[in-house]
C-alpha cells in the first residue's frame, strides 16, 4: 500500500459538497438511523391512515362502547387498539390523530422559521439599531408566557386547525431568531462576505447566497426542536380543550377525553401518550444526530 | 508620464468607540493618509497591528469611508461610483485562505461570481472565462468543479486571485496574500503575483507585515504606524536607507536562515501604544531608540516628494545641508 | 550542553484513526535535547511537529495512539505515565508554550491566580510567597509595573505580553525542558525579536533545554543548536544549526531556503525558488521516499523502498537515497523554468 500523493488526483470526487458530506456522515450516526426510522414510519402511518384502517376515527357506535384491545380478554381482531367512550375504533383515532401532529409540526416550524430567520439575519448581518429593536422585540416575545397566549386568543378568537397553526407560529420563533443571528454573526465576519461585497454583490443576493447556505446546519437543529416543542404545545392545548376540537381527532384530545379512565382502563390514556413520546423522541433523535454531523468542518 | 490610477489625500478614518451608554472614545485608524499608485505599478503598505492598514484596504475596497480626506481612482471620488463599477475597478485577495471562499459554492461557481453578479455573458461563456482563469493561475482544471474543502492552501489562494482577476480589475488589493500559507507555498504564489503583474500590467497594492515579501514584489514601499505613513519610497531606496527608525528596526527585525545569524536587539523600548491613547508629539518617540526631547513635544510632519519620511531627527540623511541629519 | 540528554524519545509513531482509514502523522521520529540546548523542530503544516510535541507532553487528542521505543525525561521514562503522575511533571519538570497566546490564558482569571494555581499544584508554597515568586518571574520577562499585571485578566494585556506571561508560566517551577510550539508566529515582526531574545537570554541563565518548534528558518538561525527538519511525519535531516543551514543536505530543507525571499540575497523581481506540490496525506506503510513526488532528483532508487536516515559527519544526518556527487546541480533552476 503505497502513500497516496493526492496532488495527483485527476478525478473530483462531486460527492465531497458540504451537504452531501454532513448527509454520508448522518448515515453513520445511530441516532440518526433510529430517530429516522421512527420518524419516517410514524409519517408513513399517518399518510396511510385510510389504507391502513377502514374506519372512520369519528364515527361513532353506541354499542360498541369501551370494547377492550386485542391485548385483553374479549378483545378481538375487528377493534385492535379497542373503542373510546363513544365507540370510535382507537386505533383508526391513533392513526390519523398522527396526521394533526405532523401537519401541525411542519406548518408552525415553516412559519416560526421565517419569522425567526429573518429576524435573525436581520439582526446578525446589519447589527446595530436593526439588532437592539429586533432583541428588544425578542425580550418582549420571551417574556410572554406561551400556553397561556395561546390559550386566551383561542378562546377568545376559537379554534380551528389553522388557527392554532397561526399562533403557535407566531408565538415560537424566538428560538430562531436567536440561534440564526448567532450564526449570522459568524458569518458576516467571514472574508467571502466582504469579497462578495467587493465584488458588487447586491445584499439580498449576499444574504441568499453566501449567508444562508452556511448557516443551515443549526437553522435545521432549531427546526427540529421547535418541530417537538410545536407537537406538544398542541397536545397540551387540545388537552385543555382548546386545541383541536372533535370531530378532529389529536392525540392530545384522546389523552384528555381517556383521562376519566386512567384507573380503570389506563391503556386508553397510555397509547397517545406513548405516541407522543415516540415521535418528541425520535425528533430528538435526529436534531441530535444532524447537530453532530454539522459541526463546522476543520481545515484541510 | 505616470498616470495615476489611485490618489489619496488626507484621508482619515475615525470611530467613536463605546457602548451607547458610555462616553465616546474617538479611535483614530487612520490620520492623514497621502498616497499615490501608478499605472503597473506595485506599492507595499507594511506595519503591524493597529497601523491601519487593514482599515485602509478597506477604504478602497468602499466596505468603509474614510471620516475625512479624499481618494479619487481613475480620476473620479471613490463614492461616485457605484457598488457594479467599483467591483470592476478595485477587488481584493484576502489573507486567509480559509473564510475567503464560500464553503458551499464550487470552484466554478466562486471564480465566475464577479462576472454572473454583472449579469455578463451566460453560463456557457463564463465557465470557459474561468477555466482561462485557473489556467493562467495554475490552478489544476480538474479542480475548477470541487468545493474549498478539497483544495490545499496554496490552491485557495489561487482560486482567490482567479475570482479577483476574472473581472479585469484596474487594481489589486492583496491584503497579506501568503502569511497564512506554508514557507514552500508562499513562493509559488508570490512568483504567480510576479507574473501577473507583469502579464497583465496590474497595479497592485501589497499588504503585508513581512518586508521581506514586500521588497522582492513591490516598486514603491510605504511604511505604516498607527496609522499614519512615517515613511515612503522607492523599495531599494527605502531598504539600504531607511529614514525613519521604525522602518529601520522593521528591516532589522527580519530574521533570515543564514548561518551564524543572531538574533538582532531591536532596542525598542516599551509596547505598542493603543490606536485610542495615541503618545503627544511622535507617534513614535515612547518606542523610538534615537527619541530626543523635541520628540514628544512635537508631531512631526510628512516631508513630500518622492521620498516621505515622518520623523524629526530622520536616519542616513546623506544631505549634510540639513542640520537635524543623524547618520547611523 | 554535555552529558546525558534531559529528554531522548526514540522510534516516535503517532496514529489516528479517521473515517476508516489510519493516519499516520508521525513515524518513527528520533529526537533528543541536552541540558542547555536548544533544539529547533522545522517543518510545515501536516509533517507532524506539534503532534510529536503533543506526544511528548502526553496531551495527544483522544483518538490519538502513540508508540514509541524510548521516551524519557531525565531517564524517567515518559512511556505509560499514570495522569497523576503526568500532572506532576507538567508545569514542573516539563513546561509547554503555546502558538496562540489569545487562547492559551484562561480568559476568567486573573493572571495572579493563574500562576499561583501553578506553583501551588507543584509546591507547598503560601499565597505570599506565590505572590513573589511570580513577581520575580514576571520582572524577569521584562514585563513592566508587574503588581498590576497580577491582578489583570489575560484580555487587558497585549499579545506580546500575553506570550510573555506564558513564558513566565512555563518558568515558574524551574522546569529542565520547554517546549515552545511557534511561541512568536502570532506576534508582531518587532515584538517577535524580542520575545525569541528573552527565550535566549532565559536559557543561558538556567541552563533548561528547549525544543522550539517553527516553520520559520530565520527564526531557527538566530536561536537554535541543532535542527531537526520534518517532512511528512518523518525526520528527513538533523545536524548543528550553521551545518544545516550552510549546506542542506535534504532536497526539502533546499528547496526551504531557496523559496525565502532576503532582502539584499534574492534580486527583486527574480523569480523564487519554491517546491512543486503540496503536502500528501499520511496513510499506509512507507514503500517509498516520502518526498519522491516533490523531488528535483528524483531517481529510480528512490522508489525501491523506504529511505533510511543515514549518519554523516559532527552527527549530520539526512534521509535520502541520492547522495551529493549524483544529484544535477541544475535541477532546481529546470523546475524553476518549467512552471
Amino acid at each position: 500500500m503505497t502513500v497516496a500523493a493526492d496532488s495527483a488526483v485527476p478525478a473530483i470526487d462531486r460527492s465531497m459538497s458540504p451537504g452531501r458530506v454532513a448527509l454520508r456522515r448522518a448515515l453513520r450516526h445511530g441516532s440518526f438511523w433510529v430517530g429516522g426510522s421512527i420518524l419516517l414510519a410514524i409519517t408513513i402511518v399517518a399518510v396511510l391512515a385510510p389504507v391502513l384502517t377502514h374506519y372512520d376515527p369519528a364515527a361513532q357506535n353506541l354499542t360498541q362502547r369501551f370494547l377492550p384491545p386485542i391485548w385483553a380478554e374479549k378483545g378481538s381482531w375487528d377493534h385492535i387498539l379497542g373503542t373510546d367512550n363513544l365507540g370510535r375504533d382507537y386505533l383508526a383515532r391513533l392513526l390519523y390523530g398522527a396526521r394533526i401532529s405532523l401537519v401541525i409540526g411542519l406548518f408552525t416550524v415553516l412559519i416560526s422559521g421565517l419569522i425567526g430567520t429573518t429576524l435573525g439575519v436581520a439582526a446578525g448581518y446589519w447589527g446595530g439599531w436593526v439588532d437592539l429593536v429586533i432583541n428588544f422585540v425578542v425580550t418582549i416575545r420571551l417574556t410572554l408566557p406561551v400556553v397561556l397566549v395561546a390559550l386566551v386568543v383561542v378562546a377568545l378568537v376559537g379554534s380551528s386547525l389553522s388557527l392554532m397553526i397561526i399562533v403557535i407560529g407566531l408565538l415560537l420563533w424566538d428560538r430562531f431568531a436567536i440561534v440564526v443571528r448567532s450564526a449570522t454573526q459568524q458569518v458576516a465576519q467571514r472574508e467571502y462576505i466582504i469579497s462578495a461585497r467587493a465584488i458588487g454583490s447586491s445584499t439580498a443576493r449576499i444574504l441568499i447566497k453566501e449567508v444562508l447556505p452556511n448557516i443551515t446546519g443549526p437553522l435545521i437543529v432549531v427546526a427540529s426542536i421547535e418541530f417537538a416543542h410545536a407537537i406538544l404545545l398542541e397536545a397540551a392545548l387540545s388537552f385543555l380543550g382548546l386545541g383541536v376540537q372533535p370531530p378532529e381527532v389529536s392525540w392530545g384530545l384522546m389523552v384528555a377525553e381517556a383521562k376519566a379512565q386512567l384507573l380503570f382502563r389506563p391503556w386508553m390514556v397510555a397509547i397517545p401518550g406513548a405516541a407522543l413520546v415516540a415521535l418528541i423522541f425520535a425528533i430528538n433523535l435526529v436534531g441530535d444526530a444532524i447537530r453532530d454531523v454539522t459541526t463546522p468542518e476543520g481545515r484541510a | 508620464m505616470t498616470d495615476d490610477v489611485l490618489i489619496m489625500q488626507g484621508v482619515t478614518r475615525e470611530y467613536a468607540v463605546g457602548g451607547p451608554f458610555a462616553k465616546k472614545k474617538i479611535l483614530k485608524a487612520l490620520r492623514g493618509i497621502d498616497l499615490t499608485v501608478s499605472r503597473g505599478q506595485t506599492l507595499g503598505l507594511v506595519g503591524e497591528s493597529g497601523c491601519g492598514k487593514s482599515t485602509l484596504a478597506k477604504i478602497l475596497l468602499g466596505v468603509e469611508e474614510p471620516t475625512a480626506g479624499s481618494v479619487l481612482v481613475d480620476g473620479r471620488p471613490i463614492s461616485s461610483y457605484d457598488r457594479l463599477e467599483r467591483a470592476k475597478l478595485i477587488q481584493p485577495v484576502f489573507q486567509d485562505p480559509y473564510s475567503s471562499l464560500n464553503p458551499r459554492m464550487t470552484v466554478e461557481a466562486i471564480i465566475a461570481s464577479p462576472l454572473e453578479v454583472r449579469g455578463e455573458g451566460t453560463r456557457a461563456s463564463r465557465r470557459k472565462r474561468v477555466e482561462e482563469l485557473a489556467a493562467e493561475v495554475g490552478l489544476p482544471r480538474h479542480l475548477v468543479d470541487a468545493y474549498p474543502s478539497q483544495l490545499s492552501g496554496g490552491q485557495r489562494q489561487r482560486v482567490a486571485i482567479a475570482r479577483a482577476l476574472i473581472g479585469e480589475p484596474k487594481i489589486l488589493i492583496c491584503d497579506e496574500p501568503t502569511s497564512a500559507l506554508d514557507v514552500s507555498v508562499q513562493s509559488q504564489i508570490l512568483n504567480l503575483l510576479h507574473r501577473l503583474k507583469q502579464e497583465l500590467n496590474l497595479t497592485m497594492i501589497l499588504i503585508s507585515h513581512n518586508l521581506a515579501v514586500v521588497h522582492h514584489l513591490a516598486d514603491e514601499v510605504a511604511v505604516m504606524y498607527l496609522g499614519q505613513i512615517v515613511e515612503r519610497g522607492p523599495s531599494e531606496d527605502i531598504f539600504e536607507r531607511p529614514h525613519h527608525p521604525y522602518t529601520d528596526a522593521l528591516l532589522r527585525a527580519v530574521l533570515t536562515p543564514r548561518p551564524g545569524s543572531r538574533l538582532p536587539d531591536l532596542g525598542l523600548q516599551a509596547e505598542f501604544p493603543s490606536p485610542l491613547n495615541p503618545p503627544p508629539g511622535c507617534v513614535f518617540h515612547p518606542r523610538c531608540p534615537y527619541a530626543l526631547a523635541d520628540c514628544s513635544r512635537l508631531e512631526p510632519s510628512s516631508t513630500g516628494g518622492q521620498r516621505v519620511h515622518r520623523c524629526h531627527h530622520p536616519l542616513n540623511m546623506v544631505d549634510i545641508s540639513m542640520s537635524t541629519a543623524a547618520t547611523r | 550542553m554535555s552529558g546525558e540528554p534531559i529528554l531522548e524519545v526514540k522510534g516516535l509513531q503517532v496514529e489516528i484513526p479517521v473515517d476508516g482509514a489510519v493516519l499516520r502523522p508521525v513515524r518513527g521520529v528520533d529526537l533528543h535535547v541536552f541540558r542547555g540546548e536548544t533544539v529547533a523542530v522545522v517543518g510545515e503544516s501536516g509533517c507532524g511537529k506539534s503532534l510529536t510535541a503533543l506526544a511528548i507532553m502526553g496531551l495527544l487528542p483522544r483518538a490519538a495512539r502513540y508508540t514509541c521505543d524510548r521516551i524519557t525525561l531525565n531517564g524517567e521514562s515518559l512511556a505509560n505515565v499514570s495522569a497523576r503522575r503526568w500532572r506532576q511533571l507538567r508545569g514542573d519538570r516539563i513546561a509547554m508554550i503555546f502558538q496562540d497566546p489569545m487562547t492559551a490564558l484562561d480568559p476568567c482569571y486573573r493572571i495572579g491566580d493563574q500562576m499561583r494555581e501553578i506553583l501551588q499544584q507543584h509546591r507547598r508554597i503560601s499565597k505570599q510567597d506565590a505572590r513573589e515568586r511570580s513577581l520575580e518571574l514576571l520582572r524577569k520577562v521584562g514585563i513592566p509595573s508587574p503588581e498590576e499585571r497580577l491582578s489583570q485578566f489575560p484580555h487587558q494585556l497585549s499579545g506580546g505580553l500575553r506570550q510573555r506571561v506564558m513564558i513566565a508560566m512555563a518558568l515558574l517551577c524551574e522546569p529542565e525542558l520547554i517546549i515552545a510550539d511557534e511561541p512568536t508566529t502570532a506576534l508582531d515582526v518587532t515584538i517577535q525579536s524580542q520575545i525569541l531574545r528573552l527565550l535566549q537570554d532565559i536559557q543561558r541563565d538556567t541552563g533548561i533545554g528547549l525544543i522550539l518548534i517553527t516553520h520559520d528558518l530565520g527564526v531557527v538561525a538566530g536561536m537554535a543548536d541543532r535542527i531537526v527538519v520534518m517532512y511528512g511525519g518523518e525526520v528527513v535531516e538533523v545536524g548543528a544549526c550553521d551545518d544545516v543551514l550552510s549546506r542542506p543536505l535534504h532536497p526539502y530543507t533546499e528547496g526551504l531556503m531557496r523559496s525565502i525571499p532576503v532582502p539584499g540575497q534574492t534580486k527583486r523581481g527574480e523569480l523564487l525558488g519554491f517546491i512543486p506540490g503540496i503536502v500528501p496525506r499520511q496513510t499506509g506503510e512507507r514503500t517509498r521516499c516520502g518526498f519522491i513526488d516533490r523531488c528535483p532528483y528524483a531517481a529510480e532508487v528512490c522508489a525501491a523502498g523506504p529511505v533510511p536516515l543515514s549518519a554523516g559527519e559532527n552527527g549530520h544526518e539526512v534521509r535520502c537515497a541520492v547522495p551529493a556527487q549524483r544529484r544535477d546541480p541544475q535541477a532546481w533552476n529546470r523546475l524553476t523554468e518549467a512552471s
